[in-house]
């Protein structure tokens, strides 16, 4: 068996997918659907519905008075809001486990993740575009290649390391060419082997390489940029450091300059921080 | 940012990214300090840098030396490390966070006639770094590779 092969077949071993976002998930899919659907199966989670009560009655959302249930959150956060905190907080279980291949501690990538998924919020307000809870997932999700592969990239960093340095080549170029794929191909597979919505996927599949996107540019070249954001400010960064590939075509197509970069940094800071401190990765 | 006279500290920022991590130590009164900013200049949110001086190089630098001072520490005994400042591989010019981060620094520094005994900035690396309070010893990691001491 090649290693590619081998490394694709360790998807199997992420622990399973949580019912909270395989919920969302349909509803994402589903529009007649309602958010009463995704209360409904969370509220029995005791665990995820104090957090996400603790989050919506913190200074994130400045509420003038405290939520106690789920369906009060729901009328006073909104839908898609609620959304967002119900699959930050999801995700975590998903992230829980060290990357050492990436020299990432236990719920170091799952806070790199949630920047880049509170970014996807604030990069598409600026560019007035509606909310879309696909493309805070696909940011929640973008790295989880690295979850996979981080076994392997643990024995052949100093292989991946030494391309790096006498080829002068990115990281992700690094890790396929040793690995045989990289971390954000085995995202895309992992994110179809779970049938996600397939805007999901592509955005997973591409958030290094938006240019060789066949279709959803707005989510693949949102995820992009957010994810670079994120590289920048340094929050669960690891081995791989910023060693990526930029795209000047995105900002120049969405006429974005290098002060909004520094001002979405600034809006990320605020959010970041609450969130991290009431959902903190155990 | 965090300044401290106590031998008993050890003061670390960790994954620095496009950020910078400013070290200070005055070997004679043992004051550290280990400032962590983010963005260059303070201009781009005024509301934020009046909240969150600390997050610029402008409004942090200046009143980290000044909490140092109020401990004891002097300008010209305080030995400073600079470390981070990393950037994407970015040959269009938008992603220059890291390198704008190191000019306000240098420009900060040679205005107030500062001297830097040593830095490890640039590349495209996570790093972190660490001051030892009783000792004035400074560690960088660098993700994915060893620690040294600078």
């Amino acid at each position: 068996m090649n290693l590619d092969e081998k490394i694709c077949q360790s998807i199997n071993q992420l622990p399973p997918f949580p019912i909270v976002i395989q919920r969302a998930m349909e509803l994402i899919e589903n529009p007649r659907s309602s958010a009463q659907d995704v209360v409904d199966v969370i509220q029995f989670d005791q665990a995820i519905t104090a957090d996400v009560l603790r989050l919506c009655n913190s200074a994130y959302f400045g509420l003038r008075r405290n939520v106690d249930s789920l369906r009060e959150a729901l009328v006073m956060v909104g839908f898609n809001q609620l959304l967002d905190i119900i699959l930050t907080r999801g995700s975590v279980q998903i992230y829980g486990k060290p990357c050492k291949g990436y020299d990432l501690d236990s719920g170091e990538l799952w806070r790199h993740s949630v920047a880049c998924a509170l970014l996807s919020r604030i990069v598409a307000k600026q560019l007035k575009w509606e909310a879309q809870p696909a493309h805070f997932t696909a940011a929640l999700l973008h790295d989880i290649g690295k979850m996979v592969l981080s076994d392997f990239v643990k024995d052949y960093l100093k292989d991946i390391q030494n391309l790096i340095e006498t080829r002068q080549v990115s990281f992700i170029d690094a890790e396929r060419e040793v690995l045989g794929i990289d971390h954000a191909e085995l995202g895309g597979k992992i994110t179809d082997q779970w049938k996600f919505p397939k805007t999901i996927v592509s955005a997973v599949r591409y958030h290094h390489s938006p240019s060789l996107a066949q279709e959803d540019h707005q989510a693949v070249q949102l995820v992009y940029l957010c994810d670079v954001i994120a590289m920048i400010t340094g929050i669960g960064g690891g081995a791989d450091g910023l060693s990526y590939p930029a795209y000047g075509e995105v900002m120049k197509q969405y006429n974005l300059k290098e002060e909004d970069i520094e001002r979405f940094i600034v809006q990320l800071d605020d959010r970041f921080h609450l969130v991290d401190e009431v959902l903190r990765a155990k | 940012m965090q300044v401290t006279g106590d031998p008993e500290t050890t003061l670390v920022t960790y994954s620095l990214g496009s950020c910078i991590g400013v070290v200070i130590y005055d070997p004679v009164v043992r004051v550290g300090g280990l400032l962590h900013y983010m963005l260059p200049e303070s201009k781009i949110d005024a509301e934020k840098a009046r909240t969150n001086p600390w997050m610029f190089a402008d409004t942090g630098i200046p009143l980290f030396f000044k909490e140092a001072y109020k401990l004891g520490a002097e300008k010209r005994r305080i030995k400073v490390k600079v470390v981070g400042g990393s950037q994407i591989l970015d040959t269009c010019g938008f992603f220059n966070t890291g390198k704008r981060n190191y000019t306000a620094l240098r420009k900060i520094f040679w205005t107030n006639e500062v001297l830097v005994e040593a830095e490890v900035v640039g590349g495209n690396v996570n790093r972190t770094v660490s001051i030892e309070i009783s000792s004035g010893k400074v560690w960088v990691k660098t993700s994915g590779n060893g620690v040294i001491e600078i």
